[in-house]
């Protein structure tokens, strides 16, 4: 089985500071880490290797991204955690990229790939930018079903009983959790809590830092340059700006009947 | 001025600290400022009430719990007083004994101190400051939320001493306010012993000749008792003393530059044994080691129930069934690639150990950091949930931690004595610590009252042994109230009426810390000594005693 992890460098704090004057991130020259979420969606992967590999069943694991050429540093952590593989899509034509060019110049390494995805997981949505588009994104690229926001991988069926290999899954929905079975291959988003990434071994560092990672630029990896980078991003983006909170309190006196009262009308004025 | 209060119901807290011990007092004051403590001392002194000082009361050794009289409580003392930068480039904070660890850590860190009032030096050396790389102040006892006072008063250190040392060698200046409300300014390198006699000038222009005891002290991880040396510098002999000495209210300490790479390993062993052996082995191995701390099979296997057991404590890493014992370690380093040739090192001693690169986890980002700090936190605070839930049966029990050390080649041995009398007496226990400095904190986590009197008992007998290895009875916690027995086993009835007599001469009415380092009987006969050698200067001395100047 083949599974793709998507993983994106996101800056290295908890707290995500926004410059007043441009409404952009600040910044503050600190390492980039893996997107939180996208640390989930390894640990899944991860998961079900072991799983497999407890069966007899080979599985590889390659991690995909799509950043500066620094983000290697992120795919070899990645491998020293138990991937198999790491593939960097890196050149200046991927610059400026919304969701869509993101998802298709990750399509595109996808594609290079030595052998087709069973499975691509992707974290739910990124700490940076919030948009929970890729995963769905790239579903739609391959054609195959997608499940976001997955809270739970319950089982996977690896299909001998010959009805096909396919995923148990929970999700929550606006009506509360969901139980999904898919038919592989498949595209699923993780929330963050799905599971805790683990840490490295030692050896785990050694063969990340020994492991070979393959970098593809626009054309090496096959992309159509008219859709990527600014140049295929359709996304305007007119204003951002942090969005400003309104906070009212109100002071509640009298007799407890009186307050009670009153806190009724607060409470139905809710509705 | 700061108001002495009657010690109402309201300040019930104030009679306890983390020990878990409790005490009685008759008042209450909470300074804001070193005037205000000089002047609660100034009116205190008179009737010669006991004074007990208090920070954060994160203490372990009960050293912040009243014995009486009043407490000084200086968690209101939080300011932080001027920066200065010498022709090395180091850079120094003074501040107020009342600062919190985790504030002054997050002040640093953030380049966010707040500095109204400051001179314009300070502020020139602000600039400079906020325009390095970050500083840090490397001593990190477990509970962060300590106070700077309190940290300097038992000379605290935490996992990092190993690279660090303890809290001492970084204090670099002091104001201590004596029992009559007379100050002392003592800056390092400024005055120092001659032999074992130390001279100091108050700031009223008192002068002082004090003579310090004769013991040697261990050549190890040491809290207990007075700092004392041949020609000592005089700070050294404030920082440690438990508040016995006189009340610190202004700290000066030295910053380093925070270190670019920290990376935290964890090792797993399938025994004691092999993590004996890996931690001796990979010592001299390492240069960057900042920390080296161990957890036993008891302490695991108490995270391992409350990770099950308890939502708080879900987010633990899961340990293996094979991880029997674990050793933890911190390296702090210039760069990644200095980091990971270390780690490597690291990883050639374990192969060569009986341990294994895969039974670890190494840390190298903010997230696993954490997740490591987390489990290291987790392990104190499952003891204390568990004793808790059996002080419910039996009210009587308390927890019962040690804080002994020795020297490197006596690792070995206080384990085998640990292990054989922990066997012996068959206590129930969970082991921790600084492995590093051959300092381990062993648990005893009674049932009942019998193991609680037996594993005060086993303690008493591993102050004996401890001292016969050449290590100390209280490495990092401090002596206080809880371990003065031990002190006395350590340095012998002799050397200790010596450091009581010392306290007499700085304390004449015997006021501050009274319970910590003492027990009531020698302090007494030191006072009636002191205040007999004032009455009458001639007196001949006692046999044994050194002789008068």
């Amino acid at each position: 089985m083949n599974i793709v992890v998507c993983v994106k460098a996101v800056p290295s704090t908890t707290e995500v500071k926004m410059d007043p004057k441009t409404n952009t991130i600040v910044r503050d020259g600190k390492q980039s880490v893996v997107n939180p979420f996208d640390a989930s969606a390894l640990e899944v992967a991860l998961s079900l290797k072991d799983e497999r590999a407890a069966a007899g069943l080979d599985t590889r694991v390659t991690c995909v991204s799509m950043g500066i050429p620094a983000t290697e540093r992120l795919l070899r952590d990645c491998v020293a955690r138990g991937a198999d593989a790491g593939l960097l899509l890196s050149d200046r034509a991927f610059a400026g990229a919304d969701t869509l060019a993101t998802a298709y110049a990750l399509t595109c390494g996808i594609r290079a790939l030595p052998a087709a995805p069973d499975l691509i997981v992707c974290g739910k949505m990124a700490v940076d930018g919030d948009t929970a588009q890729i995963g769905p994104e790239l579903a739609g690229a391959f054609g195959v079903p997608c499940v976001a926001g997955v809270t739970e991988v319950v089982s996977l069926d690896d299909g001998t009983g010959g009805a096909g290999a396919a995923l148990t899954l929970r999700r929550d929905s606006d009506e509360g959790s969901e139980l999904v079975r898919v038919c592989l291959p498949c595209v699923i988003t993780v929330s963050k809590d799905v599971a805790t990434l683990r840490m490295p071994s030692i050896s785990g560092v050694r063969a990340g830092e020994a492991a070979q990672i393959d970098v593809l630029t626009a054309e090496t990896s096959g992309a159509d340059a008219a859709r990527c980078g600014l140049t295929g991003s359709p996304t305007q983006v007119v204003r951002s700006f942090v969005p400003e909170r309104e906070h009212v309190s109100e002071r509640i006196e009298g007799t407890a009947a009186e307050q009670a009262a009153r806190l009724a009308d607060i409470v139905r004025g809710m509705e | 001025m700061a108001q002495i209060r009657p010690f109402t119901d309201e300040f019930e807290e104030y009679r306890r600290d983390e020990s878990r011990s409790s005490g009685e007092a008759e008042s209450i004051s909470f300074p804001t400022s070193e005037q205000e403590v000089r002047d609660v001392l100034r009116e205190l002194h008179a009737a010669g009430t006991p004074v007990t000082v208090q920070g954060a009361r994160t203490g372990l050794a009960a050293g912040a719990v009243p014995h009486g009289g009043h407490v000084l409580n200086v968690s209101r003392m939080t300011r932080y007083l001027g920066m200065r930068q010498d022709a090395d480039g180091t850079f120094y904070l003074a501040m107020e004994s009342g600062v919190v660890l985790s504030e002054l850590r997050k002040h640093l860190a953030a380049k966010n101190l707040a500095h109204a009032g400051w001179d314009d030096a300070s502020l020139a050396a602000l600039e400079a400051f906020e325009a390095a790389p970050e500083q840090f102040f490397p001593t990190d006892p477990t509970e962060a939320s300590a106070c700077m006072g309190g940290i300097v008063a038992c000379n605290a250190s935490g996992a990092r001493s190993y690279k660090y040392g303890p809290a001492r060698p970084h204090v670099t200046a002091l104001h201590v306010a004596l029992a009559d409300g007379d100050l002392l300014v003592l800056r390092r390198g400024e005055v120092h012993a001659d032999g074992r006699t130390l001279r100091l000038v108050t700031e009223s222009g008192r002068e002082l000749a004090l003579d310090l005891p004769t013991y040697v002290m261990p050549a190890t991880k040491n809290a207990s008792g007075y700092y004392v040396a041949d020609n000592m510098d005089a700070l050294d002999l404030f920082i440690g003393a438990c508040g016995t000495l006189g009340v610190i209210t202004q700290i000066e300490v030295a910053l380093m530059p925070a270190p670019a790479v920290v990376w935290g390993v964890s090792c797993f062993f399938a025994s004691e044994a092999a993590a004996l052996d890996f931690t001796e082995k990979v010592r001299p191995v390492l240069a960057h080691a900042a920390a080296i701390e161990y957890f036993d099979a008891g302490a695991l296997d108490i995270l391992r129930r409350q990770r099950e057991a308890s939502t708080a404590f879900s987010a633990l890493p899961e340990l293996s069934d094979d991880a029997a014992v674990c050793v933890y370690v911190e390296l702090d380093c210039d760069s990644e690639e200095e980091a990971t040739a270390e780690l490597y090192r690291l990883g050639e001693v374990l192969e060569a150990t009986g341990g294994s690169e895969d039974a670890t986890w190494v840390a190298r980002t903010e997230i696993d950091r954490e997740s490591l700090i987390f489990f290291r936190h987790a392990v104190p605070e499952s003891v204390n949930m568990l004793i808790d839930e059996r002080r419910r049966a039996d009210p009587t029990i308390t927890k019962l931690g040690s804080d002994m050390s020795v020297p490197d080649e006596h690792l070995h041995d206080v384990f085998a004595l640990y292990r054989r009398t922990l066997a012996e007496a068959g206590l129930e226990s969970a082991a921790w610590g600084h492995i590093g400095n051959n300092h381990i904190h062993v648990n005893v986590l009674p049932r009942d009252a019998a193991d609680h009197k037996a594993g005060g008992e086993l303690f008493a007998g591993w102050a004996g042994e401890v001292t016969a290895m050449g290590g100390a009875v209280s490495a990092e916690h401090g002596v206080g109230k809880l371990k003065a027995g031990f002190l006395a086993t350590m340095y012998g009835p002799e050397h200790i009426a010596e450091s009581a007599r010392l306290k007499a001469e700085l304390d004449p009415k015997g006021q501050l810390g009274r319970g910590n380092l003492f027990g009531e009987d020698v302090l007494e006969a030191a006072l009636a000594q002191v205040a007999g050698a004032v009455a009458a200067p001639a007196a001949v001395p006692a046999a044994g005693e050194k002789g008068g100047e």
